[in-house]
C-alpha cells in the first residue's frame, strides 16, 4: 500500500485519467467519422500517432523541475510572437484563415503555442512582488501583453482563438484579484462593442446600462465620463471593424442570429449537428450506425463537430458521461489553482482552466446549437495534433505542479 | 507578495458557479434534444437521407376492336450525365455523336446546375442504339456519361391514326400546379387524343425505390435491402373500337388528301375508323422530339395537329337532304305520293339552280338524283325552326360527347339566328339554301357519321366513341365502359323510305353507281359543300349493309369538287375493308391473350 499511497501522492490520476479517457471518446468519434470517408481515413492513425506524441510530452512536462517554468515564461512568450508574426508571413492558408505554419510536412498552429505562452507571461507580470491589479498601470501592461498576441491572430484571422485569449485575461485578471469596479473598467468596452454588432438598438441599451453602472459605482465624474467615452468610441470601432470583415465572418454572426435563415449556408452545419444529436435520443444509434455521421451530413465531422458523434452514436448516456469526465477535470484544476500556494504557478492553473472552459463552452454551444458556429477543437476530443499537444502540455504542467505542490506551502 | 483577494474562495466559489452552470445549460440543453424532441429529430434524419426513387410504371397497351395490339411500350435509350464525374471538355464530342447543335450539353448542364452534381441528368431520350453502341464503345474515355433504359410508345399494328392514339408530353407548369399530389416535374402525361382522355387509367401507380444516399446525394445503397420498396403498377390496357383493316384502309386513301373519315359501327356508336389528314408521325413525338420536327409541323400551313374529323366545320350539303326528307315524312307533310316537277331550278326571289332538270320526283327519286328543286320547295313546308328541331335531334349544332379531348359543335341557324342577323324581315330566300345543306349550315365529319348511324340503325344509337372498355388486371376480363343511348324519336317508316333511296344512289340511278359492289349493298349520300375560298369540298356518307347495317361512314375530301367522284370511293375502300374482315365471331382478350401465350 506505501507504494500506492506514493504514486497518487505524486501523480494526480484526477487529472491524467479525464484526460486519457477523454482522449478515448475522441478516438471513437475520429474513427467513427471517417472510417467511410476515403478522403480522411488516415486522420484515426494520425490522431493515434499523436496522442502517443502528446502522451511522451506529458510525461516529460511533468518531470521537469518546476521553477522552469517561470523562467521559460518571457523567452515562450517572445518566441510565440515571432512565430505569430512568421505565420502572418508565410503561412499556408486553410478555408480562409493563414494560421498554420509547415515545418517539413507536418503543419502546426502558432496560435496554440501563443495560448501557453501568454499565460505563463501574464502569470509572471501579476505576481511580481509589489504589483497593484486594480492599477492603472498593471491593467494596461497586462492587456498589452495579452492583446499582442490577439491582435496578430485577428489578423490571421481566427476570431475563435482570439475570444479564448479574451476569456483568458478576464479569469486571470478575476483570479489574481480584480476589484469589481476595475473589472467592470475593463469589461464595459467589449460589452459595448459586441452590442454594437448586433445593432444600433443594443449598441444604445448598452449605452444606457454603463450609465446606470457607472452612477451605481458613484466615482467622480470625470472618471466616469473617460469610461464611457472610451465604451462609446469602441462601440464605433467594433461597428466599423464589423463592416469590414470578410462576407463569410460576417454570415458566420448573422448565422448566428438566426441559423435557420440559411440553411444551406453557414447555418447547416449548425442544423445537421442538432439533427446528429438529437437523432441520437437516450442509448444513442450505436457505433458506426450514426446515419448522420456515416452520411457525412456534417462537413470535418472529425474535427470542431467531432461531439454530435457521441451524441448521435452513443445518445444522451454517452454524451452526458463526456460532460461528467470535464466537469470532473475542471473541477480538479480548480481545486488546484486553489490550493496552489505559489502566484505563478496559480495563474498558470487558472489560465488553463479558462483555456479549457472556454474551448469547451464554445464548442459545445457552438455543437448544441446556442452559440454560433465559431471553429475551435473541443480539447482532447477533437482531431487535431497542435491542439492535442498543447492541451497535454499545459496538462502536464498542471500534473507538474500537483507533484510539486508540498514544496510551495 | 500575496494579497487576501488573491484566488480566495469567494472567487473559487465564483468560477465553480460558472463552471456547474454551464453543465447545467449544457444537460438540460442535451435532454431537451435527446430525450424531449428526439422523435422530431430522428424524423429529420431519416428524411436527410433516405430518398424515394420513382419508379415510372407502363402505360396501358391499345388493343383494337379485335384484341391486336395497337399502341405498346419499347424500351429506349436514354443517355445522361453525372456532372460531378463529367469532364465538359467531352461536350463537342458528345454533340457529335449524338448530332446536335452545338452548345447543347452545355446548355442542359447550365439547366440542372441548381441540382446536385452526383445526380443524373436526362440529356437525351430515344437514343439510337448504334450511338448507344458507340458510348458503350468507348465508356473509359468518357467519365459520368452512362444511359438507362426507358419505355417510350411503339405503334407495331403500322396503323399512324395520330388524332386518336395522341401523344404525350412533358407535363406543363400549368397541369402540374393544378394536379401536384399526382404528378413530379418531368413526368410525361397525355397531352392529346386517348392518352390524354384516358390518362388516368392508362398511367398506372408509380413504385418507389427508398435508396440511402449521403449529403452530397450521391447513392451509398438500399435502405433495408429493398424491403420497403413499393413496385410501380401497369397502367390498365384499354380495348379500342378501332378495326385495323378499315383503318389502314382509310389511312392509306388519304395518302396525299386532306379531309377527314369516321366510321361508326351504328348499334354501338363504336367508332371503327377515324382520319385526318395530313396527320404526324406519332414516333417523332414519342421519345426525343427534335425542334426542327416540331417547328415544320406548326408552321405547315395544312395544319397537321389539327383534328379535322372533330374540328373542321363545313356546309354538308347534299347529305343533308336525308333530313330534310325525314322531318318532312314524320311530320306527315309528305309521303311518297308527294311530288314535285323539277325544271332545272327554283324561284324564291331569286332563282336557286338545280343540277338538272329531272322532271316530276318524289322523296325518293329526289335523293337518289340529289334533285335541289324538291328540297328547295320543302324547306318551306318544313319550315326553319322544325328543320333544326329535328337537325338537334340528330346531334347536329351539338358537340357529340366522342371520348377525344376537342370537338366543336357546328352551326345550325333557326329563325332567331337570321332575325339576329338581318332582323324581323330577314330574307326568307335563304332557307332554300339550308334545305340542301348548303349557307350558314355547319357539321362537323362526325357529326354526319352519326347521323347516318342513326339513320341505319332505325334512329338509335349512343354517343359515338373509340374505348370500348378496359382489361382488368386480375379477371383478365373486358370491363366495358357505359356510353349514353341516342334515340331520335323518329317515325320507321320515315328511315326506311330515306335508306331505300340511298340505297338507290348507289344501287340504283343515283349519283354514287359508280362505287356499287357485288357482295355488300352500300348505301349512301354524295354531297358538295360549297366553298367560296376554293374548290368545293366533296362529302359522301353512307352505310352497309343494306340490312342490319355493321358500319356507318361520312368521308370528307377538301378542296377536291364533286362528292361522288373524289369521298365516295374511299368509303367503298374503307366498307369493303371492314366488312370483309368481319368474321362474326366474338373474341374475348383471355382468347387472343391464350393465342399470343400458345405462339
Amino acid at each position: 500500500m506505501r507504494i500506492d499511497y506514493n504514486i497518487k501522492d505524486k501523480f494526480d490520476f484526477g487529472l491524467f485519467l479525464p484526460a486519457l479517457i477523454l482522449f478515448g471518446f475522441g478516438l471513437l468519434a475520429i474513427y467513427s467519422s471517417t472510417v467511410n470517408n476515403t478522403f480522411a481515413q488516415e486522420n484515426f492513425q494520425r490522431q493515434v500517432v499523436w496522442g502517443v506524441i502528446a502522451f511522451v510530452v506529458f510525461f516529460i512536462t511533468y518531470s521537469l523541475p518546476t521553477n522552469i517554468f517561470k523562467s521559460l515564461a518571457v523567452p515562450a512568450y517572445l518566441v510565440s510572437l515571432l512565430l505569430l508574426v512568421a505565420v502572418l508571413l508565410m503561412g499556408k492558408q486553410i478555408s480562409g484563415s493563414k494560421s498554420w505554419l509547415l515545418i517539413g510536412a507536418i503543419g502546426f498552429q502558432p496560435s496554440e503555442i501563443a495560448k501557453i505562452a501568454t499565460i505563463m507571461a501574464i502569470a509572471a507580470y501579476l505576481s511580481r512582488n509589489n504589483s497593484n491589479i486594480d492599477s492603472f498601470k498593471d491593467i494596461l501592461i497586462t492587456l498589452a501583453i495579452g492583446f499582442t498576441p490577439v491582435l496578430l491572430i485577428l489578423m490571421e484571422p481566427d476570431m475563435g482563438t482570439s475570444i479564448v485569449f479574451l476569456g483568458m485575461i478576464l479569469i486571470m485578471f478575476f483570479w489574481k484579484g480584480i476589484s469589481s469596479f476595475s473589472l467592470f473598467v475593463v469589461l464595459s468596452p467589449a460589452f459595448i462593442a459586441v452590442a454594437a454588432i448586433f445593432g444600433t438598438v443594443y449598441f444604445i441599451v448598452a449605452l444606457l446600462l454603463v450609465i446606470v453602472m457607472l452612477v451605481t459605482f458613484k466615482r467622480n465624474l470625470f472618471f466616469s465620463a473617460s469610461i464611457f467615452a472610451i465604451g462609446l468610441s469602441f462601440g464605433f470601432f467594433a461597428d466599423f471593424v464589423y463592416r469590414a470583415l470578410s462576407p463569410h465572418q460576417q454570415r458566420r454572426i448573422q448565422s448566428f442570429l438566426d441559423p435557420n435563415a440559411d440553411p444551406l449556408g453557414s447555418g447547416y452545419n449548425t442544423i445537421q449537428a442538432k439533427v446528429a444529436i438529437g437523432s441520437g435520443g437516450f442509448t444513442g444509434k450505436g457505433f458506426l450506425a450514426g446515419n448522420q455521421t456515416q452520411l457525412q451530413f456534417i462537413p470535418e465531422q472529425w474535427t470542431d463537430f467531432a461531439y454530435c458523434v457521441i451524441g448521435e452514436e452513443f445518445g444522451f448516456i454517452g454524451s452526458i458521461i463526456v460532460l461528467a469526465i470535464f466537469l470532473i477535470l475542471f473541477l480538479r484544476i480548480l481545486k488546484l489553482s486553489h490550493n496552489t500556494k505559489d502566484e505563478f504557478l496559480s495563474l498558470v492553473s487558472i489560465g488553463i482552466l479558462s483555456v479549457y472552459l472556454i474551448h469547451f463552452i464554445i464548442n459545445l454551444g457552438m455543437v448544441v446549437g446556442i452559440l454560433p458556429v465559431i471553429g475551435i477543437p473541443l480539447p482532447f476530443i477533437s482531431y487535431g495534433g497542435s491542439s492535442l499537444l498543447v492541451s497535454m502540455f499545459m496538462l502536464g504542467i498542471l500534473a507538474n505542479l500537483y507533484r510539486t505542490r508540498k514544496n510551495y506551502t | 507578495m500575496k494579497t487576501e483577494k488573491f484566488g480566495s474562495l469567494k472567487r473559487r466559489t465564483i468560477i465553480y458557479t460558472v463552471i456547474m452552470a454551464t453543465m447545467l445549460v449544457l444537460t438540460g440543453r442535451l435532454f431537451q434534444m435527446q430525450i424531449l424532441n428526439r422523435i422530431e429529430y430522428d424524423k429529420k434524419s431519416t428524411d436527410n437521407s433516405i430518398k424515394s426513387l420513382e419508379l415510372q410504371p407502363l402505360r396501358g397497351v391499345f388493343y383494337d376492336r379485335n384484341y391486336k395490339v395497337l399502341v405498346s411500350n419499347n424500351p429506349a435509350y436514354t443517355l445522361r450525365i453525372t456532372p460531378a464525374y463529367y469532364d465538359t471538355s467531352l461536350n463537342k464530342t458528345l454533340e457529335s455523336v449524338l448530332g446536335t447543335e452545338s452548345g447543347f450539353v452545355k446548355n442542359m448542364l447550365k439547366k440542372n446546375r441548381i441540382y446536385s452534381k452526383f445526380l443524373p441528368i436526362k440529356i437525351r431520350r430515344g437514343v439510337e442504339f448504334k450511338v448507344i453502341a458507340w458510348f458503350e464503345e468507348n465508356s473509359e474515355h468518357l467519365p459520368g456519361v452512362d444511359y438507362i433504359i426507358e419505355m417510350q410508345r411503339v405503334y407495331p399494328a403500322g396503323v399512324n391514326a395520330s388524332h386518336t392514339f395522341g401523344y404525350t408530353k412533358e407535363i406543363s407548369p400549368e397541369q402540374l400546379s393544378r394536379e401536384k399530389e399526382f404528378y413530379k416535374p418531368g413526368d410525361y402525361v397525355g397531352h392529346s387524343g386517348i392518352e390524354k382522355t384516358y390518362e388516368k387509367l392508362i398511367c398506372g401507380t408509380k413504385g418507389y425505390s427508398y435508396v440511402l444516399v449521403d449529403s452530397r446525394q450521391r447513392r451509398i445503397g438500399q435502405y433495408l435491402g429493398g424491403r420497403e420498396d413499393v413496385f410501380p403498377q401497369k397502367g390498365n390496357d384499354l380495348v379500342l373500337t378501332i378495326e385495323t383493316a378499315a383503318q389502314k384502309a382509310a389511312e392509306e386513301e388519304f395518302i396525299g388528301k386532306r379531309g377527314a373519315l369516321v366510321a361508326i359501327e351504328p348499334s354501338t356508336g363504336e367508332i371503327i375508323a377515324m382520319v385526318s389528314s395530313p396527320d404526324y408521325d406519332l414516333n417523332r413525338f414519342s421519345y426525343f422530339t427534335a425542334k426542327s420536327f416540331l417547328d415544320s409541323v406548326y408552321s405547315d400551313p395544312f395544319a397537321p395537329l389539327f383534328n379535322r374529323a372533330t374540328m373542321s366545320v363545313h356546309p354538308p350539303g347534299s347529305t343533308f337532304k336525308m333530313l330534310s326528307a325525314i322531318a318532312a315524312l314524320d311530320m306527315g307533310i309528305i309521303n311518297t305520293s308527294f311530288t314535285v316537277t323539277c325544271n332545272g331550278g327554283f324561284t324564291f326571289g331569286r332563282f336557286f339552280k338545280c343540277h338538272g332538270s329531272h322532271g316530276t320526283v318524289n322523296v325518293v327519286t329526289a335523293i337518289e338524283k340529289s334533285c335541289n328543286t324538291f328540297f328547295y320547295k320543302l324547306i318551306y313546308k318544313i319550315g326553319i325552326d322544325k328543320w333544326k328541331e329535328y337537325a338537334s335531334r340528330f346531334g347536329f349544332g351539338n358537340v357529340t360527347g366522342v371520348d377525344l379531348t376537342e370537338e366543336v359543335p357546328g352551326l345550325i341557324p333557326d329563325e332567331n339566328y337570321y332575325i339576329k342577323r338581318y332582323g324581323e324581315n330577314w330574307p326568307r330566300s335563304i332557307m332554300a339554301s339550308l334545305g340542301i345543306g348548303q349557307g350558314e349550315v355547319s357539321v362537323t365529319p362526325l357529326q354526319l357519321a352519326q347521323y347516318v348511324s342513326l339513320i341505319a340503325n332505325d334512329g338509335k344509337t349512343k354517343t359515338p366513341h373509340v374505348v370500348r372498355g378496359y382489361i382488368d388486371d386480375q379477371t383478365e376480363e373486358l370491363v366495358p365502359l357505359e356510353y349514353k343511348e341516342i334515340n331520335t324519336g323518329v317515325s320507321q317508316s320515315a328511315l326506311d323510305i330515306v335508306k331505300e333511296a340511298m340505297f338507290l344512289v348507289v344501287n340504283g340511278h343515283g349519283t354514287a353507281t359508280h362505287i356499287r359492289l357485288p357482295d355488300i349493298e352500300i348505301c349512301g349520300k354524295t354531297g358538295t359543300a360549297q366553298n367560296p375560298h376554293g374548290k368545293d369540298h366533296a362529302w359522301f356518307v353512307a352505310f352497309a349493309p343494306y340490312e342490319n347495317p355493321k358500319i356507318a361512314i361520312a368521308v370528307l375530301v377538301e378542296n377536291v369538287g364533286f362528292g361522288g367522284t373524289h369521298a365516295a370511293p374511299i368509303a367503298q375502300k374503307v366498307i369493303q375493308a371492314y366488312i370483309n374482315s368481319f368474321k362474326g365471331e366474338s373474341k374475348t382478350f383471355k382468347d387472343e391473350i391464350a393465342v399470343v401465350k400458345v405462339n
